[in-house]
């Protein structure tokens, strides 16, 4: 399989000088398997370009089909999508996947992104079908010869971590999630970080364990895992209650599931380029320094990891 | 009177090596009355840059807690409001602003951005939880109201099968116009535009495209470089500003498309200066 960023950033797209070499667009990730199978993993800015390139393979012809995964809602992992132009072309497939929610219906969500009067044009009146599949937080299921399987995360509102394998390698998309420590995330507004003196109850503490152990599950023996390393430690200490990890964080999780590689990624949008250097610096150090056996690599824009068997 | 681009793209942010002299940040233009009171035109993303420069200001600063300022909408598609969840000085308790855009009511006016901030799409949930004192309000077309001691006056543009409002400010003497998102019919605009834009000394419009990039099948709901400069000249303004760039324009692109409104200015023998906005551009009126 062929891993591919399109899109690297979180909360907002940046552009600018500062930002050039790993890119200001948002969350968009492309899996392509060897015999073809195209999936992507949330729809971000980077997504607008993603569907440019798109268009000018088989789906230029109406005759391409995507599946498209999507962590969680929030905008910055779904604003690309009224500009991905496959879908202007009829006889494209879209398929959409995110986990399901009782307070509402995915295509709901994503049909008022484009509704009146936030944009000109409406999701019915996309050329290409679009269809939604709303998946319980720890759905297992496949893609053609894509395996997917699905753990829960702990950021507001909830996201979900996906697996992929196909061509006896695994990758897996772990963005957005706070370290399953400190804070359970789930639908409530956290308004500031905890108190200090404020523990933890029993039932957060044992929740927070099980999708933590989820979480290393799904990481288990993986290539490659793409992770939400927003923050830095000083970040973290200010906002635990946002919902982001730290590049430790990662590490951590990694080192208890055998990883191979690791991608930090959803750069906060006011890291300099030189920002994020220095950061995969430091993170490739304390890996080394602790014993553990990882490749750490800062994602940007256009990077492209083959993995597996007959990737192209 | 001072103005400030801090976003000139329109549709959707452009990130990129190619776009860093105009900038990729939507719509976002900040105005500086003779007095010091502040006026934002749209909240597109350039709208974050600038709410950095405001928290940082030196003491008194005052949006670290008393500040004021009005923000006029010319419509909520996306490249317009979507700063707003990331504009810093909204989180600060005691700053106090006032949203004018276009809704039936302010009540609907006030949904439309509530959607935005809204659980499933952004984690502060409401704007209520954003700190400071918003105040929204839906504008009366074509009745002067007063803003941060301005008289503003709005009026309708068509935009597409929508449509976007254009508003006249008036600082004393001086006359700032702002026209984004304007896709005149065949007969260009409406006489209420046209007085609405007359004798302006600053005229930022829309100049999304070239002229046959406009042509171009579903590309009429924004104006052309041909458009911005037509309406300048029959409006008689002083200094015409081009602005909200197409997305996929690089630098290059919006240079030649620039040279073209030179070119058509110097056939018309019209005296109009001419600025092509980019992010971090202050004019002087």
């Amino acid at each position: 399989m062929n891993v591919r960023f399109w899109g690297v950033r979180g909360s907002l797209p940046v552009p600018g000088q500062k930002t050039e070499r790993y890119g200001g667009n948002t969350s968009c990730v492309e899996v392509r398997s060897a015999s073809g199978t195209r999936i992507i993993i949330d729809a971000g800015t980077g997504i607008r370009h993603l569907g440019k390139s798109l268009m000018k393979e088989e789906f230029e012809r109406g005759i391409g089909a995507a599946h498209l995964l999507i962590s969680h809602t929030h905008w910055d992992h779904i604003q690309g999508l009224p500009f991905f132009e496959p879908l202007s072309r009829k006889g494209n497939q879209l398929n959409v996947y995110a986990r399901r929610r009782d307070d509402g219906h995915l295509r709901a969500v994503f049909a008022s992104q484009t509704g009146d009067p936030y944009f000109p044009v409406s999701m019915e009146e996309a050329k290409a079908t679009i269809s939604f599949r709303e998946l319980a937080d720890s759905a297992q299921f496949e893609i053609a010869d894509v395996e997917v399987s699905c753990a829960r995360l702990n950021h507001p509102y909830v996201a979900t971590a996906y697996r992929l394998s196909v061509d006896g390698a695994r990758v897996v998309y772990v963005s957005d999630t706070a370290p399953f420590s400190d804070i359970l995330f789930e639908s409530q507004y956290v308004a500031q970080p905890p108190l200090p003196s404020a523990a933890l109850s029993q039932r957060d503490r044992k929740k927070l364990q099980s999708m933590r152990d989820g979480i290393v599950r799904l990481c288990e023996g993986a290539d490659l895992v793409i992770y939400d390393t927003m923050f830095t430690a000083e970040d973290y200490r200010r906002l635990p209650h946002y919902g982001h990890s730290r590049p430790s964080d990662a590490l951590e999780i990694c080192r208890a599931a055998g990883v191979k590689s690791l991608a930090l990624f959803h750069h906060a949008p006011e890291r300099t380029d030189a920002e994020i250097d220095l950061i995969a610096r430091e993170t490739v150090a304390a890996a080394r320094g602790s014993g553990q056996t990882i490749e750490v690599v800062a994602a940007f824009e256009g990077l492209q990891i083959p993995l597996g068997r007959g990737h192209r | 009177m001072n103005v400030t681009f801090w976003g000139v793209r329109g549709s959707t942010p452009a990130p990129g090596p190619a776009m860093v002299r105009y900038g990729g940040n939507t719509s976002c233009v900040s105005v500086r009355t003779k007095a010091g009171a502040l006026l934002l035109l749209d909240c597109g993303t350039g709208a974050r840059n600038l709410g950095h420069v405001l928290l940082a200001e030196p003491e008194p600063a005052p949006f670290r807690g008393r500040g004021q300022a009005a923000v006029l909408l010319s419509h909520t598609h996306w490249d317009h409001i979507q700063g707003f969840p990331f504009f810093g000085p909204l989180y600060v308790p005691g700053n106090a602003f006032r949203i004018f855009g276009p809704a039936q009511s302010s009540e609907l006016l006030e949904g439309i951005l509530e959607g935005q901030m809204a659980p499933q799409y952004f984690p502060v949930q409401t704007l209520k939880n954003m700190g400071a004192r918003i105040d929204i309000s839906a504008v009366v077309v074509g009745t002067p109201f007063e803003v941060m001691g301005c008289r503003v006056t709005a009026t309708w543009n068509p935009h597409g099968r929508s449509r976007a409002l254009a508003f006249r400010i008036e600082d004393g003497d001086t006359t700032l116009v702002y026209a984004s998102d304007a896709g005149y019919s065949t007969d260009g605009p409406a006489p209420e535009a046209l007085s609405l834009y007359a004798g302006a000394d600053l005229l930022i419009h829309d100049s999304t495209y070239t002229a046959e990039d406009r042509a171009r099948p579903g590309n009429q709901g924004l104006a052309s470089v041909d458009d911005a400069v037509a309406v300048a000249v029959a409006a008689g303004v002083r200094r015409l500003a081009l602005f909200h760039y197409a997305e996929d324009y690089t630098d290059t692109d919006v240079d030649r498309l620039i040279a073209s409104a030179h070119d058509q200015i110097r056939r018309r023998g019209v005296a109009l200066e001419l600025i092509g906005a980019s992010e971090g551009l202050t004019l002087t009126i």
